[in-house]
């Protein structure tokens, strides 16, 4: 049985009411600012750049055995989803029980302090866990070794369902307070599956957890879309007969069409401001030409006319511009135009198909999908100076790229594992490094990532 | 929903139709089948006729009844069959235009039904672009037809990019059967 595609909007409620509850516990004076544990200490090099880095210790939870077996698992999939989100951050190097067991811990802070220093460690993470009826309460306090400054407190409270939710809340705070940059472990990332039979429009976390679908049109959904705002998805559904361009409200699960009269409305995306939808559309005589309309369907305009395929809008994020595909020189390339339509320029001159233009959140660059030499590679190029590199390579055919709301990581669907010929989502960091494979369930295509949580 | 279901046993009868030519009817002594289809040409594979059945002869006119049925009598017979389109091109083959001069024939010959024609891409294109693709590929075919003289009014296109191939296998033995224009009876005028 497939869960209600409004089934997890009354935990997203409740998780407001929970990240509500939380309480700063211990917060020394002055310790609102991200401390600088010393500068030269905390800047490694790495693969000839300068990178900061943490290294941080996080000796096993206190209080584990107060818990139920219930609230026990819980507390352990915080903990193990919180370790994952704080090295996924690349802002911190993890010692974790295992690597902390070579110490004779006292209990007394002081002296422990000196013992997490003695294995190279800066900071120290001590969680301590209580149950409260069918809740677990988690409070952690982040210290600077050397200083023995509290650098931040926080308590979470709630039910085993909501764990990865507290510890994802509990990891980007304690991101932003080391890093000074929003952390993603609360984003999600849409996508569409054949998993049921049907392809739907899926959601997941950023770490590919709690997958579930938001269509149940059994029929062919794809493309999905984030509005900024993370309220809605735009998408395309055959549902009713042609593909057309449909909204989804997250909250109510509430379905509604912007433009579906024609043969085809495709590949839609959103204006920074939410109000506009940019997409595909066939004048019905196998010409698709990008058109945009206000997200109730009306003020449909035209915005390019050529007679090559003109598809795949991708609108910047200062909402001043938009990408698209075109093959209006022969074969498909990328071209960028502003919002109205003017000043045309083409911005792939390498590889003989380039298709799927996202742009970064800063707005520098775009990540697409270039065929060279009979396959897919995700390719990066500057907006600006038109320098271009290839993210991917060696490895079946790689597609449909989002950033990261941080911009720091791509996330595509590939069909790279030479084990199966299934197309999965997979994401990797812009140098190349730390690829990871989300989905495993049926097809899995086209990942959109959303924004910031608000 | 019913649609959906036709264009299922479409998909089917593709298949066997294909599986048929593999597997040529009794003879006295059968010639090694030569199972590399890609030798043919594809649009022949599909289009040819088989031998008028005398079965056939008897029953009543089987594109009377039920839509899927005489859509399944109309292929088997080769009054309507598919085009295919190379890579990333949406121009009509001549042996497309030989195909497409016997559909009209059919469409012509029967007023009372009205068709859609569906465009296909494989898999190795990309999925938006392709759904852009199939709708050139519906649109070649249609414009051809009317230029032979069918009623534009009862022929509409859609286009399923990649996202409903006959054949999943990765390799061009499975693609060029995905790169078509592929026609249904939708339904009676």
């Amino acid at each position: 049985m497939k869960r209600s595609p409004i089934r997890h909007i009354p935990t997203a409620l409740l998780l407001v009411t929970l990240t509500g509850a939380v309480a700063a516990v211990s917060q020394q004076p002055g310790a609102q600012e991200p401390p600088v544990p010393g500068g030269e200490d905390v800047t490694v090099v790495l693969e000839g750049r300068l990178r900061s880095q943490f290294r941080l210790a996080i000796p096993e939870f206190d209080g584990l055995t107060m818990l139920s077996p219930n609230l026990r698992r819980a507390a352990d999939e915080i903990d193990q989803t919180l370790r994952t989100d704080l090295e996924a951050s690349r802002v911190f190097r993890l010692q974790g029980p295992d690597d902390l067991s070579v110490l004779a811990l006292t209990g007394d802070l002081t002296r422990d302090f000196e013992l997490y220093r003695s294995l190279q460690n800066e900071l120290v993470l001590q969680v301590d866990v209580r149950p409260e009826g069918d809740k677990v309460v988690i409070e952690g306090r982040l210290y600077h070794l050397e200083s023995g400054d509290s650098i931040l407190g926080k308590r979470y409270r709630g039910t085993p369902a909501v764990a990865r939710r507290i510890a994802h809340t509990f990891a980007d705070e304690i991101i932003l307070a080391l890093s000074g940059r929003q952390g993603v472990a609360l984003s999600q990332i849409a996508f569409y599956s054949d998993r049921s039979g049907f392809k739907e429009i899926y959601l997941m976390d950023y770490d590919g957890a709690n997958q579930r679908p938001v269509t149940a049109h059994k029929s062919i959904s794809l493309t999905p879309d984030w509005s900024r705002a993370g309220d809605t998805i735009a998408y395309v559904s055959y549902f009713s007969g042609a593909p057309g361009i449909y909204l989804v409200d997250l909250a109510s699960g509430r379905k509604q069409p912007v433009v579906t009269e024609g043969s085809l409305n495709i590949s839609p995306s959103f204006s920074p401001d939410g109000r506009q939808i940019v997409f595909g559309r066939s004048l019905g005589s196998g010409n698709t030409e990008i058109f945009v309309a206000n997200r109730d369907g009306t003020g449909l305009r035209q915005l390019t006319h050529s007679s090559g395929i003109d598809t795949n809008p991708s609108w910047s994020p200062s909402g001043r511009e938009i990408a698209f595909t075109s093959s209006r020189a022969g074969n498909p390339n990328i071209y960028v135009m502003d919002a109205e339509g003017a000043n045309l320029r083409r911005l792939t001159f390498e590889g003989d198909y380039n298709d799927g233009a996202a742009w970064s959140p800063d707005g520098t660059r775009i990540a697409y999908a270039s065929r060279r030499s009979g396959r897919f590679d995700i390719a990066l190029t500057d907006v600006v100076t038109l320098e271009s590199r290839l993210l991917t390579s060696g490895g079946g055919s790689n597609e449909t790229p989002s950033f990261s709301p941080d911009g720091r990581q791509i996330v595509f669907a590939s069909k790279r594992r030479s084990s199966t010929t299934r197309t999965q989502v997979y994401k990797v960091e812009l140098d190349g490094s730390g690829m990871r494979q989300l989905t495993n369930d049926g097809n899995n295509f086209s990942p959109s990532w959303s924004g910031f949580p608000k | 929903m019913n649609r959906k279901w036709m264009v299922t046993v479409w998909i089917g009868v593709l298949g066997l139709s294909v599986v048929m030519l593999g597997c040529p009817k009794k003879k006295p002594a059968p010639a090694p089948v030569d199972t590399e289809t890609t030798t043919v040409a594809p649009a022949d594979d599909i289009a040819q006729p088989t031998a008028p059945s005398t079965q056939a002869d008897k029953t009543p006119d089987p594109l009377a009844g039920d839509i899927v049925e005489a859509m399944e009598y109309a292929y088997q017979q080769g009054l309507l069959g598919d085009v295919y389109f190379d890579f990333d091109k949406y121009d009509l083959k001549s042996e497309s235009r030989e195909r497409l001069a016997k559909n009209v024939d059919f469409m012509k010959a029967h007023p009372e039904f009205t068709f859609t024609i569906e465009g296909h891409c494989d898999e190795r294109g990309t999925i938006d672009y392709n759904l852009a693709l199939g709708d050139r590929r519906a649109a070649a075919a249609r414009n051809y037809l009317t230029s032979l003289g069918a009623r534009m009014d009862n022929i509409k296109t859609i286009s399923f990019g990649e996202e409903r191939p006959v054949c999943n296998v990765s390799a061009e033995s499975c693609w060029w059967r995905n790169r078509r224009a592929h026609f249904v009876i939708t339904g009676r005028s």
